[in-house]
């Protein structure tokens, strides 16, 4: 018998499916893999670095563009270490506000994932859908924080600024009559809160077409089924969190097992896969989605219920308001201190961690006392996730490695860091 | 000595404190911090800021700890309840009247206030009546003022009365209406007054050149040396994108304990002077042209191989660093002439055969303030080295006998023992050895027997000498007057003399920051190298441009201000006058025909040697301005061009090592002893007394210090 | 029972059927997209966009030099040199922002004691040659100048809530 090469490969850093600067040498026998062997840092900034090297609260900033399609989940993590730290707890407003971006995230993390899985695998039709759906939600980013992305706006010890009471309108144009204008603006007419209730209202019902296009999709089936299975064992050995994990059947959420903010206060399911393969992945995230929207509803509920601070009122560590620093000597101060030199952190260490749509981020922050972190380091579930490439395609065909990666849902922000 | 320690706990950690001491100290000894705004280690304590309170057991009410003197078995509590909140409620107080100045105050980031008012104050102010506003002072070019800010810490007064000695600020008006104010609109007039700007621990007084230009935290802290006089004041230059926004001290309490003098406050903006040279230059036919660094140097190293060994001279000014005269001294030595000088401004070198190794104080600066009794010959010490005048206060106000002995009465602001005027210093000294060998009861030492034959002692004069003699330690030390003195060699005689008769040390001052590392290099014409006697003596400083027909090198000096008076005349004659120098003037235009930009002193690295033989090297701070470059490499490549063997130094240490490895233990020979009978009277200017801020090219274009009552009086000639 | 069902709707592409039903239903739904440049999407007061520095309304300039921008900006994309003016205040003579450096953070807005330097809605810029994403201060007094109305009500709307 002829003896026959094994072909190697270089998949990305380039590749349209590679979600990012993923870069991996497949080692391939005709069309099965033997061995993929993913090469990441391309996309390495040294935010831990970075971090280590400006007070505290500068960072915020820096944690958004981690995984940059969920940007405040990221800030919420990074803020939970620091309030660890600090022994301070935000005002209970502002848990609801972070709780509610946090499912905002997880919406617009999960409605990216599907559709650019879908396109992925081709499902073309559901990256349009799920992108129309993003607009409205990258809308309440930009209302809030000024920002549809790259928001800054959680700070320890609460968040920037209140909800809005306005949304901004759309302009009659030549395009575009004032009927028409009315029409698009009916939703805007009220406070953000309206216009993420009425998103809410109508959500639902575009998860079940974006089920209705895939959940029974012979195509879908085929290319995801007994796609990358993982075994709830393997699941725990490979250090897999969040939807990678709850797929393979382990019932494990942070928000259930190590609630933080009000999580606890909230009622919502977790749904847990069957087989750990890319299709039971694809449910948890489907229903997740659907939790989501439920757990937002009871946020605006409360959120329209209770107004209040959204920042803690200790000006040692949060900046007083600017009517105060404006003319109160020690708010000047204050103020003027805590945007050169930050505040100092008491010496120590702390680990947060939060559900996190892609499964569990987790902010290890050493202190010694000065106003920089000592040490910080991000543990990032694309990472994590991303290590197990190679063994979940194991023996599948080319195609497929495309369908692993999309469902491993890697964002390189965060795996490169 | 143990009845003398008494045993108190602070926060419940027992510590050994000595009686008498106060609170704070024993908290500062454990690291308790109490926060402080009027307390100052160097200065008397007042306790009017009252932001130290402590909690003490027993006491009915807070104490303030940096006024309660420790008492055997006190109980401190510096963080109880009680204590933060007397803390917090004197916040409260002190912000009540601060204006709302912070992000326009240059102290913000830095100032003690806001440190405070974060670790000890409240966050938000209660307080919403009016404030009060204070008119600003005039305090002259170097301190700006804005008084409303003020917290009546009197530090500042207290400076006045305890260090400078003249009482420039006080307190006027009382309660809400006290100020910090001059007497009658006098701006400040000491030599030292800059110091307060570090003291003040908010924006009241603030650098005036410095105003408005950078931030505390944006700038890099670089430390180096001060090199305008000989006691090489420790400074940190505040550096910020490689230019030098301000220079605060560096604490060495062997040096300048925590001050610095004016001029070494304020010189570095000399260094950013419009006059400042960037390119090399060189005259052809009577036109200044812009050149490029290897074309000068290679025109340079041409001309000095064309001229005779003994036409080439070489003049370096005293300030300069070791290694360039090191290499100074090198290059004059592959050169072949002997023709090297930095002693630009003595006229009498009569007697430099004796001269010992390097100048030295007679003691270490530090010792200065232990001394019983002092006599300072021919110097006008207040001007020439600003911190040695203050060590001698110290000394004084301790007990010491401090007398002085001058053509002229200087004004300083302790009382003196006996002061001898005379404008014949050298009868006067005569005539104080002879009070010296007449309450000594020993005989005149034959070296000056013929120059005290016709000297008779008057009462002050045994005074002085009884004083000297009874003293445990004694100093006896000449000045920069003395040095510049037409009869140098006889002064100096007589004051050894004097200091071997009352069994005093003996000393002198040196001109400019480096007159030992000049000696120790072999920048003279008699000594080479590590003082090594050169075999035959060149000429010396004033000498030297006629001796030298063909090449003179001038190294950092300015012909006009730094030579006699028709130097420049004389030296425009030359063929080839090559000028070393980080500025650009009339005279050197006139005089020079090739002009090479090197750095000042922030710009290289390099070792200075102070007056008390203490070695200490640094690095350059700021980025050179143009294409000028640090003294040393430049004539490390001028070296190479002209093939000096040994020349690849790489850098200033390297230099330094050498040198240091040639010297051995001659680093250390400093005694002069006197030989051989004494010297004759020369004939020329009696006391030459250069304005405190005239002493060298750097000062003289620092804008600030040139608009200071001091620089404007010296100007009108009416020196002090 | 259910496994008949399940072969005629898999003879009968049921379930592709469906979905094509839900992507025609689609084709009868008015579209979400706009037609930009002439027609945008909304924009928030919030909005972080490129900077610029204002004036009072007197012409005075507002920014006092103090600096506190440039010590909070993460990337260190601001320059400020400053010196005593003329009239003896406080105030810059360079006043940089790095366009490429800048994160958009908004953090030198909520650091300015004076409301000088602010993040405006304008976001549809672009820079030509190396050299332009310099924000020099002549610039960004122009931007403050030009869209003063927009800024001031966008500050002032959103001025409750910081």
């Amino acid at each position: 018998m002829a003896e026959i090469q094994n072909f190697t490969m270089n998949f990305g850093p380039q590749h349209p499916a590679a979600h990012g600067v993923l870069r991996l040498i497949l080692e391939m026998d005709g069309e099965v893999i033997q061995r993929a062997d993913p090469h990441v840092g391309l996309l390495h900034r040294g935010t831990e670095k970075l971090a280590e090297t400006k007070p505290f609260s500068q960072s915020v900033g820096y944690m958004d563009r981690l995984d940059y399609v969920s940007m405040m989940c990221n800030e919420h993590g990074y803020v939970l270490a620091i309030e660890k730290l600090l022994g301070i707890t935000p005002p209970v407003r502002a848990q609801y506000i972070r709780v509610m971006f946090d499912e905002i995230t997880r919406l617009l993390n999960h409605l990216m994932w599907l559709g650019a899985h879908g396109l992925d695998i081709g499902a073309m039709t559901m990256f349009l859908y799920c992108f129309r759906e993003r607009e409205d939600l990258l809308d309440c980013y930009e209302a809030v924080s000024g920002s549809r992305m790259h928001a800054n706006y959680y700070r320890p010890g609460g968040v920037y600024r209140d909800l809005p009471d306005q949304m901004p309108k759309y302009q009659a144009s030549k395009w575009r009559s004032q009927k028409d204008v009315d029409r698009l603006n009916a939703v805007r007419s009220g406070s953000m809160l309206d216009f993420l209730q009425a998103f809410c209202d109508k959500f639902p019902a575009c998860v079940d077409d974006y089920e209705t296009l895939l959940t029974d999709n012979r195509i879908w089936k085929q290319r995801t089924v007994n796609i990358g299975v993982v075994s709830p064992e393997r699941a725990l050995q490979l250090g897999f969190t969040g939807p990678m994990l709850r797929g393979s059947g382990v019932e494990w959420d942070l928000r259930k097992k190590q609630p933080y903010a009000v999580y606890d206060q909230l009622d919502f399911d977790i749904p847990v896969g069957v087989n750990g393969d890319s299709y039971d992945r694809y449910l948890v995230r489907v229903e997740e989605m659907r939790q989501s929207n439920r757990i937002i509803e009871q946020c605006i509920k409360w959120l329209r219920e209770n107004p209040g601070p959204v920042m803690l009122d200790d000006h040692k560590i949060t900046p007083p308001k600017r009517v105060e620093m404006k003319d109160d000597m020690e708010s000047l101060i204050h103020h003027f201190k805590l945007f050169t030199e930050g505040y100092c952190v008491p010496e120590g260490e702390a680990y947060a961690a939060i559900e996190h749509p892609k499964g569990e981020f987790g902010i290890y922050l050493v202190s010694d006392g000065a106003n920089k972190p000592y040490r910080v380091k991000i543990r990032p579930p694309g990472f994590v996730h991303l290590s197990a490439l190679a063994e979940m395609v194991d023996g599948h065909m080319l195609a497929d490695v495309v369908a692993v990666i999309g469902t491993l849902d890697i964002v390189f922000g965060e795996v490169d860091r | 000595m143990s009845d003398d320690i008494v045993n108190i706990e602070v926060n419940g950690e027992t510590v050994q404190a000595r009686k008498g001491q106060m609170l704070i100290e024993a908290t500062d000894k454990v690291g308790a911090y109490v926060p402080r705004f009027c307390y100052h280690e160097k200065l008397s304590i007042a306790a009017n800021c009252r932001m130290c309170l402590v909690e003490v057991e027993k006491a009915p009410k807070p104490l303030p700890a940096c006024a309660t003197p420790v008492s055997e078995g006190m109980k401190v509590f510096t963080r109880s309840p009680k204590a933060i909140s007397a803390q917090k409620a004197t916040m409260e107080f002190l912000l009540i009247n601060h204006p709302l100045d912070c992000p326009i105050c240059d102290q913000g980031g830095e100032c003690e206030l806001q440190d405070l008012s974060i670790g000890f104050g409240s966050d938000v102010s209660r307080y919403s009546e009016r404030k009060r506003v204070v008119q600003d002072k005039s305090l002259g070019s170097l301190v700006s003022t804005d008084m409303t800010r003020c917290i009546h810490c009197t530090r500042c007064v207290r400076f006045g009365e305890e260090i400078s000695g003249i009482p420039e600020l006080g307190t006027c008006g009382r309660g809400e209406n006290v100020k910090i104010s001059t007497f009658i609109e006098k701006s400040i007039d000491h030599e030292l007054s800059a110091n307060i700007i570090d003291l003040c621990p908010v924006g009241a007084l603030n650098s005036k050149p410095y105003r408005f230009s950078a931030r505390a935290w944006e700038m890099e802290q670089r430390a180096t040396i001060a090199p305008h006089d000989c006691v090489g004041s420790n400074i940190y230059a505040h550096v910020l994108r490689g230019k030098i926004k301000r220079v605060v001290p560096r604490t060495n309490e062997a040096i300048n304990e925590t001050w610095i003098s004016d001029r070494d406050r304020f010189s570095y903006e000399g260094i950013y002077s419009s006059d400042r040279l960037l390119t090399p230059r060189i005259k052809r036919n009577g036109e200044w042209q812009d050149i490029q660094w290897d074309e000068a140097l290679q025109e340079l190293a041409a001309q000095l191989q064309k001229s005779a060994g003994g036409d080439t001279g070489v003049l370096a000014s005293p300030s300069s660093t070791l290694e360039e005269f090191y290499l100074l001294a090198r290059l004059a030595e592959k050169l072949g002439t002997a023709n090297i000088d930095h002693r630009l401004r003595q006229q009498d070198f009569s007697d430099q055969k004796n001269d010992p190794v390097f100048p030295w104080l007679g003691c270490s600066i530090a010792d200065v303030e232990d001394q019983n009794a002092i006599l300072v010959v021919g110097s006008n010490l207040r001007k020439e080295a600003p911190i040695l005048a203050h060590r001698v206060r110290k000394a004084a106000l301790g007990g010491a006998a401090v007398s002085f002995l001058n053509t002229e009465v200087y004004p300083y602001f302790f009382s003196t023992d006996q002061y001898l005027k005379n404008t014949d210093l050298v009868a006067e000294l005569a005539s104080v050895a002879v009070a010296a060998a007449k309450v000594s009861g020993k005989p005149l030492p034959a070296t000056v027997r013929d120059l005290c034959a016709s000297a008779v002692s008057n009462a002050a004069q045994e005074a002085t000498a009884k004083a000297l003699l009874d003293a445990d330690k004694g100093l006896v030390f000449s000045g920069l007057l003395a040095n510049r003195h037409v009869a140098y060699a006889a002064i100096r005689q007589l004051v050894a003399a004097i200091a071997e008769l009352t069994e005093s040390s003996f000393g002198n001052l040196s001109e400019g920051a480096n007159s030992a590392g000049a000696c120790l290099a072999g920048v003279l014409p008699h000594r080479g190298i590590a003082g090594k006697v050169k075999d035959q003596t060149g000429a010396s400083a004033d000498q030297l441009i006629d001796a030298a027909a063909q090449a003179v090198i001038l190294f950092n000096v300015e012909p006009d201000k730094d030579l006699s008076t028709d130097a420049v005349a004389k030296l425009a004659d030359k063929k080839c006058v090559a000028a070393f120098t980080p500025f650009v003037s009339a005279a050197l235009e006139e005089s020079a025909t090739l002009l090479l930009p090197i750095g000042t002193f922030a710009e290289t690295s390099g070792t200075y040697v102070n007056v008390e033989g203490r070695w200490q090297s640094v690095a350059g701070v700021a980025s050179p301005l143009g294409d000028s470059r640090p003294g040393w490499k430049v004539l490390r490549v001028l070296g190479n061009l002209l093939e000096v063997d040994g020349f690849e130094y790489v850098s200033s240490e390297d230099i330094r090592d050498e040198l240091e490895q040639q010297l051995g233990a001659s680093k250390e020979t400093r005694t002069y002893k006197a030989n051989g009978s004494a010297a004759k009277v020369g004939k020329g200017a009696a006391v030459q007394d250069v304005p405190i801020y005239q002493i060298d090219a750097v000062v003289r274009r620092a804008g600030a210090l040139q608009r200071t009552p001091e620089a404007l009086r010296s100007e009108s000639g009416e020196a002090k | 029972m259910s496994r008949i069902r399940s072969y005629i709707k898999t003879f009968t592409l049921w379930e592709l059927l469906q979905g094509l039903s839900v992507t025609l239903r689609h084709f009868f739904i008015r579209g979400v997209t706009i037609q930009y440049p002439e027609e945008k999407t909304p924009q928030s007061f919030r909005f972080r966009g490129l900077h610029a520095l204002r004036r009072y309304p007197n012409g005075e300039e507002r920014c006092i030099a103090c600096k506190l921008c440039e010590a909070v900006c993460p990337a260190q994309a601001i320059t400020i040199e400053s010196d005593v003016s003329a009239d003896g205040t406080r105030r810059t003579t360079r006043y940089d922002i790095d366009l490429f450096k800048c994160i958009y953070c908004g953090m030198c807005e909520e650091a300015c004691p004076v409301d000088a330097i602010v993040e405006t809605r304008i976001h549809e810029y672009h820079m030509e040659s190396k050299g332009e994403n310099i924000m020099t201060k002549d610039k960004l007094l122009g931007i403050g100048e030009k869209f003063d109305d927009m800024i001031s009500a966008d500050k002032a709307a959103d001025a409750k809530y910081r």
